[in-house]
């Protein structure tokens, strides 16, 4: 079966990533919320890296046979046709129907699974769509369309359990250079809110907080980045990579985000606030 | 993570963890190149052989391996960049001899960033150390020979910059089809040759 694109949106195709290439420049990129891509796959009753779609809304979507959907991440507006269909439920999508997933809120990406899996040629190893590197295996285009899987029976549904998925606090352990911070700034950055200061993005989640007291050096060696890295830029901004990050980056890095907060903090909105809990390692 | 190495060493450090985890049968998802320091992608279970095999690396004298020993790569390059004038002013040089410096030059692919296939060279000479343009350019054409600071490159693809364009290259850099996708990988010897 195939998926008519009728409208793109903010939409992108990804999985679980591409590695090996990260010595050459190219990012890992994949789902920015690994966990919700993985539960989405799971409700559906596909291998954990199969493809979605991870949308910030004005997604629709028409199927040219019947197959088991699921919409898991951010909260949004999906209807099937004139039905509303709820979160995290694996739904049947008939032939010929039209899916729209608008209005994403409190979270930025919406991940829509297909029980098969999206399929079609893949770019070093992964389906992703890589929005730094422009790298970009399976194009949408409204009027084209996505080559889905086979599947061997119906899903047989999980036990997921809605869980609130708040960004207020985010774990984070001391970087490779985290002891270019000024003996109070870990006091200031853990005693301080906050608050995400860039449009949702792919590649890095923008923090604003207190002024920290550290020199800035401008001799700093380019330094290898992944993802969960939280940079300290000049202008006092700390900076985490989510999925596209840059590979390598000239400011230090004085922490790390554990992954699974990574996923939380990837959805956060422009003026989410966050407060770090300092974790050891 | 390895760190403290020296410029051109990171290349080699990186082939070294993924031999030593091949023996050791431990999965390696990727090791990120920078310029003075490696970075270890690996499963949570494999916390502790990775930290054994980074040990050994790091006390390897294969390490600082001589760099004249590999072969080099020649890129042609028609300097006809639209900063050479203006780098040849801001460095007190006549473009003939930014151009005699750029191809008299022996570069090292000393890391990989900034987009798929861009390469940081070492090894430009001092003489043309220039921070980089005040202010960026929106578009750079693919082929875009260029220096800033201590590195010279070659966009890949076309993509903002906010290096100094000394000429252009037909030399293909990435494609993504082809294993390895890029030309240029950490560790290589490059010289440019001047194109007539």
């Amino acid at each position: 079966m195939t998926l008519l694109i009728e409208r793109v949106g903010l939409t992108t195709v990804q999985d679980h990533g591409r590695s090996g290439w990260a010595h050459l420049g190219v990012s890992h990129s994949g789902a920015a919320d690994r966990t919700s891509f993985q539960l989405a796959n799971r409700l559906v009753g596909n291998p954990p890296q199969a493809a979605v779609l991870e949308t910030a809304g004005g997604l629709a979507v028409r199927a040219t046979a019947d197959t088991f959907v699921v919409l898991t991440g951010s909260e949004c507006d999906a209807e099937l046709d004139d039905r509303v269909i709820p979160h995290c439920q694996p739904t049947v999508m008939r032939t010929g129907s039209l899916l729209r997933v608008s209005n994403v809120r409190r979270g930025v990406f919406t991940y829509l699974g297909v029980a098969g899996g999206i399929q079609g040629p893949a770019l070093l190893g992964s389906r992703s769509h890589d929005t730094l590197g422009n790298i970009v295996p399976l194009p949408l285009i409204a009027g084209g369309e996505l080559r889905i899987g086979t599947t061997y029976g119906n899903p047989l549904g999980v036990d997921a359990p809605m869980m609130p998925r708040d960004t207020d606090r985010v774990g984070i352990t001391t970087g490779p250079h985290g002891d270019i911070l000024h003996l109070d700034d870990r006091e200031r950055i853990l005693h301080h809110v906050w608050t995400v200061s860039a449009e949702p993005n792919r590649v890095g989640v923008r923090l604003v907080g207190p002024t920290l007291q550290h020199q800035f050096t401008d001799d700093m060696h380019s330094f290898p980045l992944v993802r969960g890295a939280v940079q300290l830029t000049p202008a006092n901004e700390l900076v985490v990579m989510v999925a596209d990050h840059p590979t390598t980056g000239g400011y230090p890095v004085v922490g790390v985000v554990p992954p699974s907060d990574v996923d939380r903090l990837a959805q956060a909105r422009i003026g989410a606030r966050v407060t770090w809990e300092w974790k050891s390692i | 993570m390895l760190d403290c190495l020296a410029s051109g060493q990171s290349a080699r450090a990186r082939e070294m963890i993924l031999h030593a985890s091949a023996i050791a049968n431990v999965a390696v998802t990727d090791v990120v190149v920078g310029a003075r320091s490696v970075v270890v992608i690996h499963g949570a279970a494999d916390g502790e052989s990775i930290r054994d095999i980074l040990r050994d690396v790091s006390f390897q004298e294969q390490l600082s391996y001589p760099s004249d020993s590999r072969e080099v790569t020649e890129i042609a390059v028609r300097y006809d960049g639209d900063d050479l004038d203006s780098v040849a002013k801001q460095c007190g040089l006549t473009t003939g001899e930014v151009v005699a410096l750029h191809t008299a030059a022996d570069f090292v692919v000393e890391f990989c960033g900034f987009a798929p296939g861009f390469a940081y060279l070492t090894g430009l000479p001092a003489a043309l150390v220039l921070p980089r343009r005040t202010t960026p350019r929106a578009r750079v054409s693919a082929g875009s020979v260029a220096i800033a600071a201590h590195y010279s490159a070659v966009y890949p693809r076309e993509s903002p910059g906010g290096w100094h364009l000394l000429g252009t290259t037909t030399h293909e850099l990435w494609d993504i089809n082809r294993r390895p996708p890029a030309t240029l990988q950490p560790g290589m010897r490059v010289r440019f040759v001047e194109l007539a």
